[in-house]
């Protein structure tokens, strides 16, 4: 039975897959054109970038998945680590310009603060057995509110002034690398650093331990809680993860790649936390699928810029909608992904 | 046979008629004190950011219901948002989470519009005309909202896709294409903003009691008429019995005979129909025109903490939209008279949907505040 499932899983994923591939083709027929011209190395660089707040999300929101607390609020916890970075970085350098040091302190408070704001709400999941779709909304709401509000105390707008962004690092040598060196290594070190949580997520989630622990409490609570590993500080532990990735994802947006907080319409975050979603059930809640997945949907996005520099121009707002279109592609195909069986259940241990 | 079926049937509605009516009071001691909760957040944040929450908290109030414009401000806000929330409760009653109320409204009052402008030059230019030119408009917006409600219906239940999500992503894609339709091909000759034409002076609603341009009490009988309709439907009929077991007795449902696929993608045609419905009232009533929908009020979003204050039922939409209704109004009086920004209210609505969503939290509050009942 359940291996007859798992196979029909893995169809489902092919199907998915193929699915998206199909799709990828059709546009490239229908516009009639050669596809090298979509894929060149600027493409990928932009690729590689807006994958990063999209892929550091998704890994998040995996790792809570998969231990059984579906974080549904990421999309709220990315708004709050986008203006948390910006906030930060404006008050430190006071009146005085922003620097590289400033940029990367904030980064760091961004964890912070994300870190506190999911143990609330961590708390509210695991503690008071929230409804956790309802409760992810929820903090979304709050992003949206209190997002624009905190902006308009500070910077008496819904959106901060324009702010400098980390700088790219070229690591020496490995920068002379053709190609590669210009897409890694010449780079925003947030693309990096993004690749490197991503295998160390597989490493950690399918390699030690631990890992087993967090697939344990989203497969069967019960045998982990005989084992003796208490199942809700597993859980708690992933919650927070998620928050302070998702953080980051919204950090990377305002002051890794991007210029500062926009506040307007649904945010800059503009729905990547909920592409985030659809990008680890994509990679079948293995990291490095996911970062696949990410990578994907942040070609979409970039896919704009490449339709203009071969002369088609599609308008902004039909090009603009692409990601989503693909996120509604994917998850058609692959809707029927596994979910660790536990997911959404509190767990209270017998005692 | 039949038999058998009548008597799981008559079982499972006294279970589902037990769920839904033993917690109501609970429900509604939840709900106040949520409001109360978030309401205290907002004020000490507002404090917090230095401005006077006292201040801030009577401004509310006397945005809400202090004169009689504000009055009719905060009851045009209510009816959209009653409406709306009897969208999102009809699917959160049938277990489906409708995230796209928003999207389905926008297309439902794009659609009322197109029939509007493109019918009215066909009709002699009187009052009269108002009568077909409100029902095609309606009908178009049931049909496209319902229509847009439907597709993610299908989606989850044959392929199994998280409707939440796809919602969501519908969202973007309405107020994407819709904006740029009415970009590319709608905007009048010169016009700098993507607006389309004004409908005709005598397409709307009379205001009868209040002078207001953008509210008539119609409007808020529409919504309420809407209540009564689909309280009826979901309480007396078998359909709606099929409805609220497939979302709350799976199983069953099932034994006595619904097709849960079929009930996902029904229920969600209904909500979005309703959806569509709030869109036509709200090109008709409020605007008389139709715009970049990226600038609409988040009706869709809002209506989702109005359904779930009410529990998701459908009369408990009622006070919950006024209550709503009352801050956003508020919440806009206090955007252009005090600087405090506006945005603090849809702020604490979020919070209000995140205390409602843990129950438990209260009970363990009124655990701790029982002094002694459960100690020794």
């Amino acid at each position: 039975m359940s291996t007859a499932r798992a196979l029909l899983d893995d169809q489902r994923t092919l199907v998915g897959a193929l699915v998206a591939l199909v799709a990828v083709i059709a546009l490239l027929l229908f516009v009639d054109l050669p596809g090298s011209d979509l894929v060149t190395v600027g493409a990928l660089e932009r690729a590689l970038q807006a994958a990063t707040p999209i892929a550091l999300a998704a890994i998040g929101g995996l790792y809570a998945e998969k231990s059984g607390v579906f974080n549904i609020g990421l999309e709220g916890f990315m708004i709050f680590g986008a203006l948390v970075g910006a906030a930060v970085a404006w008050l430190l350098a006071g009146d005085g310009s922003i620097t590289q040091a400033h940029l990367w302190v904030a980064f760091v408070a961004v964890a912070v603060v994300s870190g506190v704001l999911a143990t609330l709400f961590a708390v509210l999941l695991i503690r008071y057995e929230a409804n956790q779709i309802v409760a992810g909304l929820a903090v979304w709401f709050i992003g949206l509110g209190f997002g624009p509000f905190a902006a308009t105390v500070l910077w008496g707008g819904v959106s901060s002034p324009s702010l400098p962004n980390i700088d790219t690092i070229a690591v020496p040598v490995l920068a002379e690398i053709p190609v590669l060196g210009r897409l890694f290594f010449d780079a925003s070190p947030l693309v990096l650093l993004t690749i490197v949580v991503a295998v160390a997520a597989w490493a950690v989630l399918f390699r030690t331990r631990y890992g087993y622990w967090v697939q344990a409490a989203g497969e069967n609570p019960e045998a982990l809680d005989t084992a003796g590993i208490d199942v809700n500080r597993v859980r708690y532990a992933t919650v927070v993860f998620s928050g302070v990735m998702a953080g980051l994802g919204g950090a990377v947006l305002s002051i890794g790649i991007g210029s500062g907080f926009t506040g307007t319409g649904v945010t800059m975050v503009d729905g990547r936390g909920w592409i985030a979603i659809v990008a680890y059930l994509f990679g079948n809640y293995n990291p490095l699928g996911t970062y696949g997945a990410s990578l994907l949907f942040g070609a979409m996005d970039m896919l704009q810029i490449q339709l203009q520099t071969i002369g088609i121009s599609l308008p902004g707002s039909i090009t603009g909608l692409f990601p989503y279109v693909a996120v509604l592609v994917v998850l058609v195909g692959v809707g029927y992904t596994r979910v660790p069986s536990a997911v959404g259940e509190s767990y209270d241990t017998e005692e | 046979m039949s038999d058998a079926a009548t008597g799981v049937r008559s079982l499972a509605d006294r279970i589902a008629a037990r769920m839904l009516d033993a917690s109501v009071l609970e429900r509604v001691v939840i709900a106040l004190v949520a409001t109360a909760l978030a309401l205290l957040i907002g004020a000490v944040i507002v404090a917090a950011s230095g401005y006077d929450a006292v201040e801030f908290v009577s401004s509310l109030v006397y945005g809400a219901v202090g004169n009689v414009s504000n009055l009719a401000f905060m009851l045009r806000q209510s009816s959209m948002l009653i409406l709306t929330g009897v969208a999102v409760a009809v699917a959160f009653r049938a277990g489906v989470f409708n995230i796209g109320v928003q999207g389905q409204f926008v297309v439902g009052g794009f659609a009322a519009t197109l029939g509007i402008l493109f019918a009215a030059p066909l009709l002699p230019n009187s009052p009269v005309s108002a009568i077909p030119l409100l029902a095609l408009a309606t009908l178009l917006a049931l049909a496209a909202g319902g229509a847009y409600g439907a597709l993610p219906g299908v989606m989850k239940a044959y392929a199994g896709a998280n409707e939440v999500i796809t919602t969501i992503m519908l969202n973007f894609i309405a107020s994407g294409v819709v904006y740029f339709l009415l970009d590319a091909y709608l905007r009048p000759e010169g016009a700098a903003a993507p607006n389309t034409e004004q409908f005709p002076d005598y397409v709307g609603l009379p205001g009868l009691v209040f002078e207001s341009p953008s509210f008539s009490i119609l409007g808020l009988g529409v919504a309420l008429l809407t209540v009564v309709v689909v309280y009826l439907v979901m309480d007396r009929t078998g359909f709606g019995y099929d409805l609220v077991t497939s979302g709350y007795q799976e199983p069953a449902a099932k034994y006595s005979g619904v097709d849960p696929k079929r009930m996902i993608v029904r229920t969600m045609t209904i909500s979005g129909m309703i959806a569509g419905l709030a869109g036509a009232l709200f090109a008709i009533m409020i605007l008389g025109y139709y715009s970049d929908p990226n600038t609409f009020p988040t009706f869709g979003f809002d209506a989702i903490a109005v359904s779930l204050l009410a529990a998701n039922n459908p009369l408990g939409v009622v006070p919950a939209g006024l209550l709503f209704g009352g801050l956003d109004a508020g919440g806009q009086y206090i955007g252009f008279t005090l600087d405090v920004p506006s945005e603090l209210v849809d702020g604490v609505i979020g919070l209000i949907v995140l205390f409602v969503a843990a129950p438990e939290l209260f009970r363990a509050a009124g655990q701790h505040t029982s002094l002694g009942g459960d100690r020794e």
